[in-house]
């Protein structure tokens, strides 16, 4: 299966429009300004949607839908917004069935819109059942994977939508069965120069997660702290909201320009108190104070340096080409400044990228990692199209070998 | 194939201490004396404009200096960024005469540039560009430097103040 550039662009441009059309619908109903602050189309294992949701408490309203396209979605609100959003439409308040039923007819509204706006571009119809209202902990608020799917690798459209002035925000997921819709994008798309082969992205994504596991494995032997590697997927974004996957909080880490094919930007990134605290684990004595010192820097820079290598090295061995990258820059400045330099860079010869990103966690001290990668797309297409799914299926049984 | 431009006209009844949010390749023009905001700026670059005579202010939040063709977003680019808002605000009853700009942003933070001028600095020569084509008057600067910054346009004043993570904010 092939899927072309172009047609990967669309369907973001469509999820994109669909979530900006349910949102006029909410902010209309409610007279409550919301704006879409990111969508990304997402090539992930179907166990890890919903894994950025946490542990917080979610009101969902799914849907079923069926026709030219097969699946589900879901709006998701926090459990604490919708007080607020029943108090906008009925004022004085409702609570139980009638607030349930009120959230629920929201997203009727909402979805209506971003349904039909899919039907419409495809020009076929999409049937959707009546909003099913849900309240559950973190992912469990979206639909249990298919028996035996939990590893299928699948694509998830997800928009994330900002409550101007709160400090709410509240997601649209879009969970296609992925042979319909990736027979759609190759049927729209052009099936010539510019095509992806979808399986060996899946590939791709796989030989990341083992990169992750390598470099959560390094942190552990630097710092004797247990690490394990968490999700790792493969987005597609427009240009400009791939500094959004960032967020707007001070980061510290590492950058390095990687050159060979593909070449891009590789960040490993760590927000200020998982910094401190693994940094603290790799100093032979205790720092004084609260404050991120040279010293700590330092530690960073080196523990960035050895997570590089070990995702870089892995791509290589699996493409079977050569990736260099450049010594570490080290950072310290607001997540997102840190990322648009790059992303003006890769954007000047391309309107979407391929963002891969995965993370790492350790339950032992707070603290958490980012590594996010951002290669020359049609480098990564040409890489893509050399690799040997085959000899990647291969290599797999070597991938031990290959991550040492 | 439809494209979304980001941008977004304000409504009437907007109130007097409302914050609108300018995302990266987007911007936003106020007459209500709004509170606009945009954070995270490295390499790309906030534009302000205001034209205190009119009451009117906008803000635009550019990446790339020029645009390559005319179609998609042109918020995205300084040369078509500065061009949209210059218009949008003229809709909005501003005089290009009257308008004067502040400027923050262009940051060389990351540079793995081996040979030309990076991104950072090649923004801002196209912003100053465009701004002295449209005769627009530059009346305060914040740029440069290896740091990120987040901007605030206080449109009943047009004081622009640029706050980075290291640094106390300043007026511009």
């Amino acid at each position: 299966m092939r899927v072309d550039i172009q047609s990967l662009g669309t369907f973001n441009q469509l999820a994109h429009e669909g979530a900006t059309q349910a949102t006029e619908s909410l902010s209309q109903l409610t007279g409550i300004d919301a704006v879409v602050d990111i969508t990304k189309i997402t090539l992930m294992s179907r166990a890890d949607v919903g894994e950025e949701l946490g542990d917080d408490e979610f009101v969902g309203v799914q849907f079923d839908f069926d026709g030219a396209l097969q699946g589900q979605t879901v709006l998701v609100f926090e459990s604490g917004s919708v007080g607020t959003l029943i108090e906008a439409l009925v004022p004085g308040g409702a609570d139980g069935e009638m607030a349930r039923s009120g959230v629920a007819e929201i997203g009727n509204i909402m979805m209506s819109g971003f349904i039909d706006g899919w039907a419409d571009y495809l020009e076929a119809t999409i049937d959707h059942s009546p909003p099913q209202y849900i309240e559950r902990t973190g992912a469990d608020v979206l639909p249990e994977p298919p028996a035996n799917e939990e590893d299928e690798q699948i694509f998830v459209f997800k928009s994330s939508i900002e409550w101007v002035g709160e400090s709410v925000s509240f997601y649209i997921y879009m969970l296609p069965e992925y042979d319909p819709l990736a027979g759609l994008m190759s049927e729209l798309g052009d099936p010539g120069q510019d095509a992806i082969p979808v399986d060996k992205l899946e590939v791709f994504n796989d030989m990341t997660t083992q990169g992750t596991e390598k470099a959560a494995q390094n942190v552990e032997m630097m710092t004797g702290i247990e690490t394990t590697a968490e999700v790792t997927q493969i987005s597609f974004a427009a240009i400009e909201d791939v500094p959004k996957q960032i967020g707007t909080e001070t980061y510290v880490g590492t950058v390095v320009e990687f050159t060979g094919t593909p070449s891009g930007y590789l960040m490993v990134l760590f927000d200020e108190v998982s910094a401190r605290n693994v940094a603290d684990a790799l100093m032979p004595t205790d720092a004084e104070g609260t404050e991120l010192t040279e010293a700590h820097k330092s530690a960073i820079e080196e523990l960035g340096n050895i997570m590089t290598s070990g995702f870089v090295d892995g791509w290589a061995n699996v493409l079977q080409t050569s990736v260099e990258h450049t010594p570490p820059e080290l950072v310290h400045d607001m997540g997102r400044a840190i990322v648009d330099p790059l992303a003006a860079q890769v954007g000047q010869h391309q309107e979407h990228a391929f963002i891969i990103e995965s993370t790492m966690k350790t339950d032992e001290i707070e603290f958490q990692s980012e590594i996010h990668a951002l290669p020359n797309e049609a480098e990564l297409r040409a890489a893509l199209e050399a690799l040997d799914v085959d000899r990647a299926d291969e290599t797999e049984a070597d991938a031990e070998q290959l991550f040492k | 194939m439809k494209v979304y431009d980001g941008s977004t006209t304000g409504g009437s009844t907007e109130m007097p201490t409302e914050q609108k949010k300018v995302g990266i390749a987007e911007f936003e023009v106020t007459t209500s004396g709004a509170v606009l905001t945009t954070s995270g700026l490295g390499s790309c670059i906030g534009v302000a404009l205001y034209d205190g005579t009119a009451e009117v202010a906008g803000l635009v939040h550019v990446m790339l200096p020029t645009a390559e063709n005319t179609d998609g977003n042109r918020a995205k680019f300084a040369d078509t960024g500065i061009e949209v808002l210059v218009e949008a605000m003229e809709d909005r009853g501003a005089d290009r005469r009257r308008i004067t700009a502040k400027v923050a942003g262009g940051s060389d933070m990351l540079d793995f540039s081996e040979n030309g001028s990076s991104i950072g600095s090649r923004n801002l020569d196209s912003v100053r560009e465009t701004l002295a084509t449209f005769s627009i008057p530059i009346e305060g600067e914040d740029v440069g430097g290896d740091h990120g910054r987040s901007l605030k346009l206080e449109a009943a004043t047009g004081d622009l103040v640029v706050k980075s993570a290291s640094q106390d904010s300043t007026k511009l």
